[in-house]
């Protein structure tokens, strides 16, 4: 199992993904961590092809910590990103129009499970930049959730 | 959360406080949004609302792949690929 887009190889081994090898350089940096996991600053993405297209995001700091994710335009397609001043400094997204999902920013959303299916707060997406590998968890005010009913597709619920 | 609410008027560049050490200032007003800039002790967390619903949210996402379900998960997206 490796990671998405890695070279030199560095050996994290999870107990939900057994020894992920990843490169520094595939490293992404949570400046200020996640909502509850504000330690959690370096994580990895991994993909395993058979489970496209969730990606799981590993963490660094400890390996029990994983998330399930989503890129959010499977999840919706006409998803809006919407970041404040302070989020796309962070991310060094240059002027003012809105970054581009996919060409400026990788934008995933987090499974949370909810009884036999998951749920998805788009309100919340995990943003990567991919200018320099910096990554947050924007919030935005009220909750954009989505809940994958049992044919596959993405419900929208609030 | 009880009790009344206290209804305070305030102009940009006003405050209140509350308690001996939290104060609560008035940055800038626009139509949709009020920007507040407060000063509390290190030891005070200041959070928006739904950050603390998305903190919950994350703890729960973190327990997802203790749950045994992301199986059925991956199931019901390959029924949508079907």
């Amino acid at each position: 199992m490796t990671s998405t887009f890695c070279d030199e190889r560095r050996v994290i081994r999870s107990p939900w993904l057994g020894d992920v090898e990843w490169d520094p350089k595939c490293e992404l940096f949570f400046p200020h961590g996640l909502p509850g996991f504000e330690d959690e600053r370096r994580m990895i993405p991994v993909e395993i092809p058979a489970q496209r297209p969730l990606v799981y995001l590993q963490s660094l700091e400890q390996p029990q910590v994983c998330f399930v994710c989503m890129p959010v335009l499977v999840i919706d397609p006409v998803f809006r990103l919407s970041l404040s001043d302070e989020e796309r400094a962070t991310l060094a997204i240059a002027g003012s129009a809105a970054p581009v999902p996919g060409r400026d920013v990788l934008c995933l959303g987090l499974l949370v499970p909810s009884g036999d299916t998951v749920e998805v707060n788009l309100a919340a997406p995990i943003v990567i930049s991919l200018m320099n590998s910096c990554c947050l968890q924007t919030v935005a005010g009220s909750a954009s959730c989505f809940r994958l009913a049992p044919d596959g597709r993405w419900v929208a619920q609030c | 959360m009880g009790g009344a609410v206290l209804v305070v008027r305030r102009r940009v560049g006003e405050t209140i406080v509350i308690g001996d050490s939290i104060e609560v200032t008035i940055i800038e007003i626009s139509p949709t949004r009020v920007k507040l800039g407060v000063m509390a002790p290190r030891e005070v967390s200041v959070t928006r609302q739904e950050t603390l619903a998305v903190a919950a949210d994350n703890r729960r996402a973190a327990g997802f792949l203790g749950s045994g379900k992301v199986d059925g998960v991956l199931r019901m997206l390959g029924r949508a690929e079907a």
